[in-house]
Formats: structure tokens, sequence, C-alpha cells
């Protein structure tokens, strides 16, 4: 996988617990190589599980989730936007599949995707498509360093700080490993 | 090229409007459904048609849309499972336990191994009974009334044996997290025993009487083609992808439960078209009938249900997991991120028929009308599950 | 001529009943029957097994209400369920049910029926067009396509039985077969029965073939807007339509009221029972075929099949003819 991603901006790359958390690879990336990272994946011949995210104190987590038919091993892909300006680049011109999901992630959370060819509301009516029900209150929100899986570091850009600043314990037994 | 307008034209809501910016000079815009006999329940596709010929079509999603996603985000991870029984109703098992299972992967629960027999009999009765309906409705779609009533009969001796247990017999919310509810009993165990060489018996005749009809393979061969390359690109998964030459089942390629345990196949076809999807579809009702008997006759004795399961307050520890299982309909995903509160912090619900539908568009492009409804009847959808 | 006249009112108003009567019937066993074929009783409630569920149904159309879709052509469209059922009314009148036992003894008889039958797709068509309903207009164009292609082969696998008749009244036919069935014409003309009956099948819309009201594509097709008797009309010409065609397929290949023992009429009325059972086993057992199907069915076997058949009879019967005069 770090050979498949080699070359990329990545802030963070780890080798997951798959039987723990279903997930064999977790890479924190920033929006700008997103589609790149995909378009890899994509050669690859990875197919895409879903696209979602999860709102958390630093911002929107968009998780996506690619996955092989061959060789098992989920892969995620994290990228952090922040509340403000919510926007990531679209991957539905490499993955068709990914323009619905990508939809219903505006719908729920207001995450804009630039470029994506359909932006219209999927689930929601139209008429009150910006209610966006998944956002949570300032107050009830977490750290995603908290609730996330760091799994087993491989590559961590030194201005990554999630794994880190919160649980420095944490990040010392990871490094110990 | 001028836009086609026309006061009859541009009547509509928003979504045929948008459908309709993009339409040729001189074509006909059809809505088919949301209420529509092919559509199987409030599915809606916006149609542009040349005469009969479909040039563009745009599934139009939402009209079962529940927002279950927010609801487990109100509930306790053990509330939230008969949510699951209602998300797909035809498969309602799998939902259980793709929930229930990413629960048990943060909390590090071990399930009794009684019951992981029991859910996997459970699952795969539900399996057989959910392919039973598709194919009834689908050969309905087909404009062949009778089979639906055959598939009936054989469905409602799964259900009655589905009932002892579970006490309910579409919505099953059966699972628990360490478990299953109940034991099943005897009466279930005959009921199931009875029905493996009834459905066996059945099969052949319906192989002869409906699969052999010449009629029929007209109608389902070569068309709504899709190549494994699309598959990957939308994310299309069982009897779809297993009907494109794929060979994947989330049973053998990231077993789960105590699947490695059995001998069964794993059926696909190349033929890639409705035919491919459909010959899948019925190799494994054979296949699951396969497992069903030789987990009833590996079952050991044991509690179904883990010694201080969680109650209904149980409070998911912090962390995240994803866990899939293979529905009637293809991968059924369940992201469960918790941060040790109350309700779970994010629930994500990957649907496999959202996906398989998503590439509807693409594949009926140029097909007549009647095909396009064919290839709609053979991705196997299910509307609560996709729009969820 | 007043008393031809008369004769002719009458003959009429004795059909129409008759037909009433019989969609009631045909209601009925066609219920039945595809309960039973779907292993279940059918209507069961209403009467001893469901005798009185036709009556129910028919009343519960007359009592519906008349609803005609916004900027729909009012005058077409209450037309077309008319236009659709009083044709079917004359083509009972030449239909012989005994030796001498028929409304009108007419020469022309097989032509009448041809030409009059040739009413329902105009029907159809207004139906569908002034509805203004897009499932309707494309219930009406496949139909008019799908009448007009069957109405070939039909029409020379008619005409070919006719030839060797040598007669296009319908008696005459009859007079020509005897009384065993190797002696009836389907034994020298089995293509033309088979052509016939496929083309029958098309020409009434019935499946495989009701490509026009597809139920799984077009909801109803083209009567998708009508209620009440508006589609009741529609319904009862479609079983009239099939008994005339079986009757005609009696009359033509399996020797009309000809058979041993049994009165004439008996024999007539069991002949075309028999056949109108086998369409309704035909519906319940096939999956509908596809449109282009349907049309290539038509053009690249039915019609090549029927012309060769025409030829055929045509030079066997000229044959004949010279072998008998030398």
């Amino acid at each position: 996988m770090d050979a498949l991603l080699k070359g990329l901006k990545l802030d963070y790359l780890a080798r997951g617990d798959f039987a723990k958390t279903g997930q064999a690879w977790v890479a924190f990336l920033p929006g700008a190589s997103l589609v790149r990272a995909s378009e890899r994946l994509l050669k690859a011949d990875y197919y895409i599980e879903d696209v979602c995210a999860v709102d958390c104190v630093e911002g929107y987590v968009v998780v996506y989730h690619f996955d092989h038919f061959e060789k098992p091993g989920r892969v995620t892909l994290k990228v952090i936007v922040p509340h403000a300006a919510p926007n990531v680049p679209s991957i539905a011109h490499l993955f068709d599949g990914a323009e619905w999901h990508e939809r219903e992630t505006r719908d729920f959370h207001g995450v804009q995707f630039i470029g994506n060819p359909n932006f219209v509301p999927l689930l929601i009516d139209p008429e009150m498509a910006d209610c966006f029900p998944l956002r949570k209150e300032e107050k009830s929100r977490s750290s995603a360093g908290k609730i996330m899986a760091p799994g087993e570091v491989v590559f961590c850009d030194p201005a990554f700080t999630l794994f880190v600043a919160d649980s420095p314990a944490e990040a010392a037994g990871e490094g110990a490993k | 090229m001028t836009r086609y307008i026309d006061t009859e034209q541009t009547a509509g809501d928003f979504y045929t409007h948008n459908f309709a910016k993009k339409a040729q000079e001189g074509t006909l815009i059809l809505n088919l459904g949301p209420q529509h006999p092919s559509t199987h329940g409030v599915l809606r596709v916006v149609v542009e048609m040349d005469g009969e010929y479909v040039l563009r079509a745009e599934p139009i999603l939402g009209y079962l849309h529940r927002m279950h996603e927010k609801m487990a985000e109100v509930k306790t991870a053990a509330q939230f499972i008969p949510n699951m029984g209602r998300v797909d109703y035809l498969h309602a098992m799998a939902w259980n336990w793709a929930f229930v299972g990413a629960v048990e992967k943060i909390a590090g629960i071990e399930v009794p191994e009684r019951a992981e027999y029991v859910r996997v009999i459970t699952c795969e009765l539900n399996r057989i009974s959910s392919h039973l309906l598709w194919w009834g409705a689908y050969l309905l779609d087909l404009g062949a009334f009778t089979p639906i009533m055959y598939a009936f009969d054989d469905r409602e001796k799964l259900l009655d044996a589905l009932q002892v247990p579970t006490g309910s017999r579409l919505t099953y919310s059966y699972f628990r997290i360490g478990g299953v509810a109940q034991d099943l009993n005897d009466d279930c165990l005959g009921r199931i025993r009875a029905f493996i060489p009834w459905l066996r018996s059945r099969m052949p005749m319906y192989k002869d009487l409906v699969t052999d009809n010449i009629i029929l393979r007209k109608r389902i061969e070569d068309i709504g083609v899709i190549e494994p390359e699309l598959c990957r690109r939308y994310g299309a998964t069982g009897p779809v992808a297993r009907g494109s030459g794929i060979n994947y089942d989330v049973r053998r390629n990231e077993p789960y439960g105590i699947y490695s345990k059995f001998d069964f196949d794993i059926p696909t076809s190349e033929l890639k078209c409705a035919r491919g999807r459909y010959d899948v579809r019925m190799a494994e009702i054979e296949q699951s009938l396969r497992i069903i008997e030789q987990a009833l006759e590996m079952m050991p004795e044991g509690d179904v249900l883990v010694k201080g399961a969680p109650k209904p307050s149980w409070k998911v520890p912090a962390g995240e997991s994803y866990f899939a299982v293979e529905g009637a309909r293809g991968k059924i995903g369940v992201y469960v991120v918790s941060d040790g509160g109350k309700n779970l912090y994010r629930t994500k619900l990957r649907a496999p028929g959202f996906c398989n539908l998503s590439l509807f568009g693409e594949v009926s492009r140029g097909t007549i009308l009647a095909d396009a409804v064919a290839i709609l009847g053979s991705l196997d959808m299910v509307i609560p599950e996709i729009d969820r | 001529m007043p008393a031809e006249f008369i004769h002719i009112l009458i003959a009429l108003a004795v059909v129409a009943a008759s037909v009433g009567a019989l969609g009631l019937v045909m209601v009925w066993v066609e219920r039945k029957v595809a309960g039973h074929i779907q292993r279940r009783p059918g209507p069961f409630e209403v009467g001893p097994n469901g005798l009185l569920q036709p009556f129910c149904d028919a009343l519960k159309l007359v009592g519906k209400q008349l609803f005609m879709p916004n900027g729909a052509d009012p005058i077409l469209f209450w037309l077309a369920p008319v236009l659709s059922f009083l044709p079917v009314l004359v083509l009972f009148l030449p239909l012989p049910l005994g030796d001498g036992i028929m409304a009108q003894n007419m020469n022309l008889g097989l032509l009448l029926i041809l030409a009059f039958s040739g009413l329902s797709v105009l029907a159809l068509l207004l139906g569908g067009w002034a509805s203004n309903n897009k499932y309707g207009l494309l219930g009406a164009a496949r139909g008019v396509a799908q009448s007009v292609a069957y109405e070939i082969p039909l029409l020379l696998a008619v005409l070919a039985v006719s030839f060797q008749a040598g007669s296009l009244n319908l008696a005459e036919v009859v007079k020509g077969q005897g009384t065993w069935p190797w002696q009836w014409n389907i034994m020298t003309q089995p293509l033309a029965f088979l052509i016939y009956l496929v083309s029958a099948l098309g020409e009434t819309n019935r499946a495989p073939f009701d490509l026009p009201e597809a139920e799984s594509e077009l909801t109803a097709g083209f009567h998708t807007e009508y209620s009440g008797m508006g589609f009741g009309l529609f319904f009862l010409a479609e079983y009239a339509n099939m008994a005339v065609v079986c009757a005609v397929a009696t009359v033509l290949f399996l020797g009309g009221w000809h058979g041993p023992i049994l009165p004439g009429p008996l024999w007539f009325v069991l002949k075309v029972s028999l056949l109108l059972l086998l369409m309704v086993f035909l519906r319940w057992t096939y999956p509908r075929v596809r449109f282009d199907q349907l049309l290539n069915i038509n053009w690249k076997w039915l019609l090549p099949l029927a012309v060769a058949n025409l030829l055929l009879t045509a030079f066997f019967v000229k044959f004949a003819q010279y072998v008998v005069v030398k």
C-alpha cells in the first residue's frame, strides 16, 4: 500500500487491525491529493465501497472506503475539512458510483464535493435540502483523535498531530512497536 | 441543439427539470414511478425516450428515506437493532448481523458457538426467502404472472419456520449483541429439516418451467451487460458482480462468523447479462441449502447468548469498526464510530442495493424500454434499503 | 326491406346480450383457471365457487365514477371504448353455430369479420392518443404496429382455407368439412392453423403478446386513464374478440358444428371453449415477449410462411381442378 501511494502528499498512513476495526490500511490525506490517490486505487483494481462523513471537533472527517475483489483488505482514505469551508474535490469522474455517495454526504453533512457532475440532493427533498441532519452541535462533538483507531503507524507527517496531541501515551506506545 | 421546450414537457418537479435540461430535441421525458408496477416500491426513474429506446435514465431516490443513520445517533446500540430489520425487509437477518457484528468488533465480544450456527442458519434461510421473492417478482416484471405464487408458497414454509424463534415474519430483530434472542427449538428445526428436501424437489420444476422457457431466455439474454470494470467503478457487489464473472463473496473473501467451516461454492457466471445474474441467484439458493444442511449437522449444544450480554443501556466503548456481511443483494457494510457515550457517535450503513442501482443509468442507455425494466429487475432492488 | 332490417336489429340485440353473458362467464373462467394454475382457489366467496363474482365486478365497474384526465380530448376519449366494443357485435353475425343456425347468412362473412376486426385497432389508437398520457401514447403506438403487422399473416392464413373451400361464406366452409377430425381443414392446413393461432393472440393483444397494455412497463398501456365502464368496455371487447377469433378458428379449421353423436351447436361451443381455455392457459403460463421480438416473429417467420402456404394451397387447388376437369 505504501508503494501504491508513494509520492503523494500524505498526512498519515497506518496499518489497521483488520480483525478489530475491519480496516487494513488507514490514510489521512489532504484534499489536494485525494483525486490522485483514488486514481491509483482505481488503476490497482480497487472498488469503491462507500463515502461518508463524521462530524468531529477538527472538522468533517470525510471517509472513503475502498476494497478489492481479489485481495481482501479495506483501504480507508480520510480527509479532514474545516467546518467553515467543507470543500472536497469529487472523485465521481473516476469512481462513477461515488456520485451518489457524495450527494448523500452533502444531504447529511453539507460537505461540498467540487466537480461532482450532478450535485443535487439525493435522498432529501430538494425543498428542504439544507437541513443537514447529521451535523452535530458544538458541545456534542468529539475529537477524531479519540474515536478513530490510530493503527500501526507507517508514516506520519510531523505537522499531523491528530493522534499525538491528545494522548501522548498512546502515541509513545505506537512508536515503541 | 436547441432544447425542447413545451409546457407539457416542462411540467414536473425539480428533478424532472434538472433531468430535462440535458434533453435532446423531440424526445419524450417519461416518469416511471414513484408508483409504478415494476419499480417494486417507490423508486422513481426519469427516462428520456426516443420512441421505444431509452436515451438516458436517472433514478430518483428518497421517497422512502427514513434517516436511519440519524436514528442511530439518538438510540443506544441495543435499541437500534429493530431498525436494522427495517432497512432491507427481504434480508433483515444480514443487516441484523452486520450491525451487531460491527458493535461486537469494537467491544471485543465473543459470541457462543451455538449462536454462530443459529446466525448462519437463520441468515441463509432469509437469503433463500429473499431470492425466492426476487425470482417471483422479476418474472412478474417480465409478464409471467404465475411463478410468484409458487415462490410465495415456498417462502411461506420458510417464514413459518423463522417465525418460531424470531416472533416476526419479515422485519426480524432477532440478533443481539453477543448472540441471538432465542434458541431454535425442535418445532423450528423440524420445519427447517422438512423445508430443505421440499425446496430441492421444487427447483427442477422451476428450471424446466421457467428458466428453460424460450420466451424468458430471449428476454434476459444479452441485455444489461455489466463488465467487471463497471462493477468496480460503481462498487457493485453480490449477485450483480458475480453475474459479471467476479468471484467475490464476503462469506468467502472476508469470512465472518463461522463461514470458513462450511463447504460451499460461490456461483459465478461469465454471461454478464441479466441471465447471468438470474443464474447466480438460482444457484445461490441451492448453495444456501447446502450450508444450512451442514450447519444443522454440526451445530453444538450450548448457550445462544454470551454470559453477561450487554443490557439496552450498555455503552459501546470508544473506537471505530467496519463490518461487512454478504446480503442477498451484495455486500452489506456497517461503519460504526463510538466515542464511548450513551449512543453511537456515527453509524454509516452501506447498502448494496444503493451501489447496484447507481449503475442503472449507464447500463440502460440505448436499450428498449422493456429491456430497461428487465435490467432494473435483474439488479434486485429493495427500496427501503436504497433510501435508508 | 324493413323485414331484413328488423331481422338484423334483433340479431344484434341477441348478440349484444350474449356478448355480455360471454364476458361474465369469461371473467369467471379466467380468474378461476388462473387461480388453479397458481395453486389457489380463485374467486370463492361470492356465490357457489365464486360464480357471482363477475356480477359483483360488473356492478363495481358500472358504479365507478367516470374520470377524464386534464387536457384529454373529450370526444375521442369517450368514443374510443364505444368504438372498441360496437364493431365486435357485428363480428358475431355471420358465425354459424350449427347447420343453418346463424344470425345472418352472407356470402362474404369472412370478409366482414376481417374488415370489422380491423376497427378495434382504431379504438386502441384513439384511446391511447386522446388520454393525454405518455404511457397511453406508447401503448397505442405499440398496439397499432402490432395489430397492423399481425393482421397480414392472419389474413393470409384465412385466405388459404377459403381457397381450399372455394368460398368466403363461413357456413359453406363448414359444410366442406366432415364429421370426423381427419376430415377437418386442420389436417390439410396445419401450418395455416398454427399461423392463425399465433396471429390471433397478437391480434387480440393477449399474453404473451399483450404489449399495448404491458403492465410492468406501461402500467396499463392504452387504457391507463380509463376507469369504470370505460375500462369495462375495453375489457369486454377483449373477451368478445377472443371469442370471435376462436369461433373463426373453429369454423375454418376444426370442422365448425361437425362432430359425432352430440348436436352441432354443442360441438361448436365445445370447440370454441377449448380454444378459449388454451388462450387462458397461455396467458397464465408464459412471460411477455419484447416488442422487437414480437415484430420479428411476425415479419421474419409468420409472414413468409403464410405466403408460402398460400402459394402452395393455390397451386394444389388449381392442380386439383385441372385433374378433375380432365
